[in-house]
C-alpha cells in the first residue's frame, strides 16, 4: 500500500530521462560516465524485482506500521511544518543506522550487497535494489517513528522523498557542489566514497540526505583527488545473473553456518568477511593492512594484521 | 494480478529495454585492452595488497592472469568492462584441469565459481622466483 502521494512513482519517469540524458551526454563526451550494457541490466533488473518483492511483504510492513501509529505516544499532525522537519531529521537519522547496519553486520549486509554489486557507478546503479530487505526486516527500524506519533502515510512519503533523492548522487558526472552543499549534504562526491571498495575508502558516508551523521558518528572521509574510487565490493561478482546478484551472500552464509554450525551467530551476525579462523578479511582488516602498507598507524579499534590466507 | 499492475510491469520492461539498448548502443564502457605482464600486476596489487607476485602468468587472449605469490594463486578474471580477482591455494591451481588452452580454476565462492583462463601450458614446469613487487 503506497500514499496517495508517491515521491517514488511520480519520479519514475525523471528516473528514465535522467538515466537517457547520462548516457546520451557521455556518448557526445559532454561528461563523463560509463555503461556496459549487461551491468545495466542487471541494475534495471534489480530494480523491476525489488519492486515486486516488496509488494510480497508489503502487508506485514504496513501491518505492523499501522498497529504501532495505534499504540502512539503522541498525536503528531501531518500538516505541521515543524512535524515534516522533526521526521525528515528522524527518518535520515534512522537511514544513517539502517545503512550501517546493512554494512556492519552480515545478515542485512546479504540483503544490501546486490546494490554494490556492480563495478559501475551510474545513475543505473541507483536503481540496483534488493529483493530481501523485506525479509531482512530492516523495515523495523522505522517503527519507532510511528510509535511517536508520526502518521504511517507520512514516514512513507518521507522515505520516498530520501529514496528519490539518493537517486541523483549515483553518478560520476557531478564532480563536486558547492562548498556549503557538500558540508551538508550527501553528494555525489560523498556517495562515490561509499561505493568505492578501496580500503580507505571502505564502510564509509553512510547518509542518506545529510551528510552530517557520518561527520557525527565518526563514519565520514572525503573523496581525494589522488585515490580514484574502484567500484563494486571486495569480491567482486564474476557474471551478470541477477539471482546471483540477488542471492549469492545469503547462499554464501548458509553454506558457512552449515559448515561451521558452532560458530552460526559470528557467520550471520559478524561483520561481513568475518569468518572462525581469522582466515577472511573484514573491513577493518582490509583497512588496517593498508595502513600498515602506508605505514600509518591501525585505529585502536581495528583488529591486528593477522596473517594472509591461502 | 490487477490489471493496472500488470500494464506497470509491462511499461516497466519496455522501459529497462530501452535503456539496456541505449547503454549497448552508446559504446561507452571502460575502455578494455588486452592485459599485459604490467598491467596485470597493477591490478593485482590493486586487489591484493602488500602481496608479493613471485611470477605471473598473462592469458593468450589477454583477458585474465594467474600469479603465484608464496602458498596462493592470485587469479584475475575479465567479466564485462571489468575484473574479479580471487586467491586460491597454489597446490589447487596447479592442479586444475587443463584442456584446449584453458585452465578451469575452482574459485569456491558462490559470487564467482569458477575462472578460465587460456594459456599455453598449464602447469609450469617451474616456477623460478622472480619476486615481482606488484607496482
Amino acid at each position: 500500500m503506497k500514499p496517495a502521494f508517491d515521491p517514488v512513482t511520480l519520479a519514475i519517469p525523471f528516473f528514465i530521462l535522467a538515466i537517457i540524458l547520462e548516457i546520451i551526454l557521455t556518448r557526445l563526451k559532454v561528461t563523463r560516465a560509463h555503461y556496459e550494457a549487461k551491468d545495466t541490466m542487471a541494475s534495471l533488473a534489480m530494480g523491476l524485482g525489488s519492486n515486486v518483492a516488496g509488494l510480497l511483504t508489503a502487508g506485514v510492513v504496513v501491518a505492523a506500521t499501522i498497529w504501532t501509529y495505534q499504540h502512539r505516544l503522541f498525536d503528531i499532525p501531518m500538516t505541521a511544518i515543524w512535524a515534516w522537519v522533526a521526521l525528515f531529521l528522524l527518518e535520515d537519522l534512522t537511514y544513517y543506522w539502517f545503512h550501517r547496519l546493512s554494512h556492519e553486520r552480515r545478515f542485512w549486509w546479504a540483503a544490501h550487497v546486490n546494490h554494490h554489486s556492480s563495478q559501475h557507478y551510474n545513475l543505473s546503479t541507483a536503481l540496483r535494489q534488493t529483493w530481501t530487505g523485506g525479509l531482512a526486516g530492516t523495515w523495523i527500524l522505522w517503527l519507532p517513528l510511528a510509535l511517536l506519533g508520526f502518521p504511517p502515510a507520512m514516514i512513507a512519503i518521507q522515505k520516498g522523498i530520501s529514496l528519490v533523492y539518493q537517486f541523483w548522487i549515483h553518478t560520476e558526472a557531478v564532480r563536486r557542489t558547492p562548498r556549503w552543499f557538500e558540508a551538508v549534504f550527501n553528494t555525489p562526491s560523498h556517495h562515490r566514497v561509499h561505493h568505492a571498495r578501496n580500503p580507505r575508502y571502505l564502510d564509509r558516508n553512510y547518509a542518506g540526505i545529510l551528510i552530517v551523521w557520518d561527520k557525527l558518528f565518526g563514519t565520514f572521509q572525503t573523496e581525494l583527488d589522488e585515490e580514484a574510487c574502484r567500484y563494486g565490493i571486495v569480491k567482486n561478482l564474476s557474471g551478470f545473473n541477477v539471482l546471483r546478484v540477488a542471492f549469492h551472500e545469503w547462499i554464501a552464509m548458509a553454506g558457512d553456518v552449515a559448515r561451521h554450525p558452532r560458530h552460526a551467530l559470528g557467520y550471520m551476525f559478524g561483520p561481513p568477511g568475518w569468518s572462525h579462523d581469522a582466515s577472511r578479511d573484514t573491513s577493518a582488516t582490509l583497512r588496517a593492512q593498508w595502513e600498515a602498507g602506508q605505514g600509518g598507524e591501525p585505529e585502536p579499534h581495528q583488529a591486528p594484521r593477522k596473517a594472509a590466507s591461502a | 494480478m490487477p490489471e493496472g499492475f500488470a500494464v506497470q510491469f509491462a511499461a516497466s520492461f519496455a522501459a529497462v529495454a530501452l535503456l539496456v539498448g541505449l547503454a549497448a548502443w552508446a559504446k561507452i564502457a571502460k575502455p578494455m585492452t588486452p592485459l599485459n605482464d604490467a598491467r596485470a600486476l597493477k591490478l593485482l596489487a590493486d586487489e591484493f595488497p602488500g602481496r608479493t607476485v613471485e611470477q605471473i602468468w598473462v592469458a593468450v587472449d589477454g583477458r585474465g592472469a594467474l600469479a603465484k605469490s608464496g602458498a596462493a594463486a592470485l587469479v584475475l578474471c575479465e567479466v564485462g568492462d571489468g575484473y574479479v580477482a580471487r586467491h586460491i591455494p597454489w597446490a589447487q591451481a596447479i592442479s586444475s584441469s587443463f584442456r584446449d588452452g584453458v585452465v578451469k580454476l575452482d574459485l569456491s565462492d558462490v559470487a564467482a565459481p569458477n575462472a578460465r583462463i587460456a594459456l599455453q601450458s598449464w602447469p609450469p614446469s617451474s616456477t623460478p622466483p622472480q619476486d615481482k613487487r606488484a607496482a
